[in-house]
Formats: C-alpha cells, structure tokens, sequence
C-alpha cells in the first residue's frame, strides 16, 4: 500500500527523464541566436537589450533544468531563449534599417530643394 | 486506499502527458491570450505582404500552443511555454516586416535620387554644350568686340584727359591731400617725372615751400595690376621722385618724406578703366600741425 503512490510517483519520474531526450541540439542553436544578436548590437537598442537579456536569462534556467535532468522544460526554456534572442536580433536591425531609410529619404529631399532652386 | 491513492493517481497523471481527463475549468494562462493579440496584429500588418514566411511560422507556433491548451489545459507550464513563444514569432514576423518595409522606402528613394541626379547631368551637359559653342563662335563676331573695346580705350583716353587738366585738393582727416595723377606725371612703369608735369609740381612745391612749419608726406599709390611687390617697389620710387623734385624746388629735406603704399589704399574699384586709372596716384599730405 505504502508502494503504490511511490511506484506511481518512480514511473511518472522515470517518464519525465526517458520520453525527453537531453536538448542538445537546442543548447547549440540557442546559443547562436544569443552570439548573433549581440553581434547586430542588441544591447544598444533599449527594447532589443531587454529580449537580449531575457534570452540570456532563459538559457542559464534552460541549463540548470539540464543539470537536473528536466529534459522538457530545459527543451522549452531553450525554446524562449532562442525566440527571445531572435527577437533582439530583427529589433537591432529594424532602428538601422529605419535610419537608412530616413537618410536616403533626406538625401532625396536635399537634392530636389537644390535642383528646385536653380 | 480507494479514493485517496485514485486521487493521488489522478493528480500525478495531470502533472505528466498520460491522461486529459482532468480538464478543469479556469482562464487559459496569460500568456496565450497574449500570443493570440500579438499574431492578430501581426497578420493586420505588413507582413502579410513582406514576409509571409515568418508569419506562417508564427501561426504555427500559436496553434501548436492552442492544441497544447486543448489537450492538456492543466499543463499550465507547456501552454505557457509555447504561449509565450507564439507571441515572440509574432512579434518577430512584424518586425522583420517593419524592416523589409524600411528597405523598399529606401530603395525607392535611392531610385528617385538617382533618377533625378542624371536628369541634372542631362541639363547641365546641355548647357556646357551651348557655352562651348558660344565661346567658339566664328570670328565673325570680332569686328563688334574690336569696336566695343575701341570706345572702352577712347573713354579711358579721355577720362585721364580730364585728371590731367585738374589738380584735385582735399580736406581730410589725416589733413590737406594733394592727388596727382600717375598717368600724368610718369610714364607706365617707370618713376622719373615727366616734362609735362613739371609745371604741375611747381605750383605743388611753391606751395609747400611757404609752410616751412609743416611736415608732409609723400605717398605712392598704385592700381592691382602685377604684383604686389612690383607695385611696392614702384611706388616707392616715385614717391621718392616726387620728394626729390620737390626738394629741388624748395621744400626743406628735414620736412617731407616718402612712402610707398602700393596696392594697399585704392580709391576707386580696380576692375574698371576709370578705376584703375584713379588708383594710379601720387599724394603729397600736408600734416596737421
């Protein structure tokens, strides 16, 4: 009698451990979308730097659940990580391709004050 | 052991994937109500239109949180998980559109740029075009350009005519100004004092030679035509020629000096005939006493 709940509560936790293989792919891509958006500088960019550190945040919770063997919600947690650091990643290039726009569109607008002006 | 140990079976079955019969009623987490907005502004958007691709991903991303709330709505933390992850894809799609919208507004206005710059060479190589061939016009032109610079001369001619009959007195600060004129006292180039301007500094010296308590100053002025230190130099010496002559003729040597000026003190604007004529000048200063 005593047995049962602990049986029950042994395959429950053996299914956690044995359904979810280790991340470890994940671990890798996750790890690369945080490099690339630090590398298009996300953590200049005030709401890009927030995702960037969310990100960074989500991975170390993502490793401590691979340390104790919570294959999913380490799997999950990467998953965040990764959309988060991707997240960065456009929102540092989205204030550079605004700016580019503006420039060209200030450029266009110099030149036909000068060519009106003649 | 029956309803106690079920309940407990229960309850470690809902925390796993095993059994969805323990749906219970409750608001689906935060999270996914969020992602569900968050996609809906995505669609309404650009990137319908600019990025379809990431848009798909993110409807798939929602739906595959939407199952996860239909089949195990207990598992809060996967619903969640994906819940949140939908919501960061939608967000991605209307940021990468955002983006992709920035580069066509760029385009288009580096397109116009460039249109508009080659219009303006077109313009401008047609204007060179026409002022080359002004400028290299058939000689025909000619005999109106020689008459018009021959009445330039004329008048050029007779405006030194004019100085040359007039002997101009001033009154100025520094204090009474003699002027005389270059072309009539000197020939070009040159500092010895010609014959027909003798008379004119004889009544200059006689002048002078009666104010034995004054000091005077005699400045050479030139116009801007050659160098600087050319025109130094020759206004040097004919200041000095006329200091000269004056002594001759009884100014007391103690009492007067000579200085060149050169180019520094125009009188008049150095780009016209009359102009230059007036720069070319001697003056003798009668200092205040």
């Amino acid at each position: 009698m005593r047995t049962l709940p602990a049986a029950i509560l042994g395959l429950a936790f053996a299914a956690g451990c044995t359904t979810f293989p280790r991340p470890d792919a994940r671990v890798a891509s996750s790890e690369g979308a945080i490099r690339g958006a630090q590398e298009v500088g996300a953590q200049k960019v005030p709401q890009a730097s927030l995702h960037l550190k969310l990100a960074q945040e989500e991975r170390a919770k993502a490793l401590d659940f691979m340390r104790t063997g919570e294959y999913q919600r380490a799997e999950y947690m990467l998953m965040r990580s990764e959309a988060d650091a991707e997240l960065a990643n456009a929102m540092a290039r989205e204030v550079q391709a605004k700016r580019d726009a503006e420039q060209a569109s200030e450029r266009l607008e110099a030149l036909k004050s000068k060519v009106g002006g003649k | 052991m029956s309803i106690r140990s079920s309940f407990v079976i229960a309850a470690f079955a809902c925390s796993g994937v095993f059994l969805s019969a323990c749906a219970t009623t409750g608001m689906p987490p935060p999270e996914l109500t969020q992602a569900q907005a968050a996609y809906k502004k995505a669609e309404s958007g650009d990137a319908a239109r600019l990025k379809p691709a990431e848009l798909h991903s993110a409807k798939e991303a929602l739906d595959s949180a939407e199952e996860a709330y239909k089949a195990s709505p207990n598992d809060k933390q996967k619903v969640t998980d994906l819940g949140y992850i939908a919501k960061r894809k939608a967000e991605y799609a209307e940021t990468q559109a955002s983006i992709a919208a920035s580069m066509e507004a760029k385009a288009k206005a580096d397109a116009e740029t460039t249109k508009l710059q080659s219009s303006v060479v077109d313009s401008t190589s047609k204007d060179m075009k026409a002022l080359r061939a002004e400028v290299s016009r058939p000689k025909a032109e000619t005999p109106k350009e020689r008459a018009g610079r021959l009445e330039d001369e004329k008048k050029a001619q007779d405006a030194m005519e004019g100085l040359r009959s007039s002997l101009s007195v001033t009154s100025e600060t520094r204090g009474i100004v003699i002027t005389l004129p270059s072309s009539v006292m000197f020939a070009t180039g040159q500092s010895r004092i010609l014959p027909g301007a003798q008379s004119q500094l004889d009544k200059v010296a006689q002048a002078l030679s009666t104010q034995t308590d004054r000091h005077f100053t005699v400045e050479g002025h030139t116009d801007n035509q050659g160098t600087d230190l050319m025109n130094q130099i020759l206004s040097e010496q004919r200041a000095q020629a006329v200091r000269d002559y004056l002594i001759v003729h009884g100014v007391p040597a103690a009492n007067i000096t000579a200085v060149g000026r050169g180019t520094t003190k125009p009188i008049a604007d150095n780009k016209t005939v009359d102009g230059r004529a007036m720069n070319r000048r001697v003056e003798v200063i009668v200092e205040k006493p």
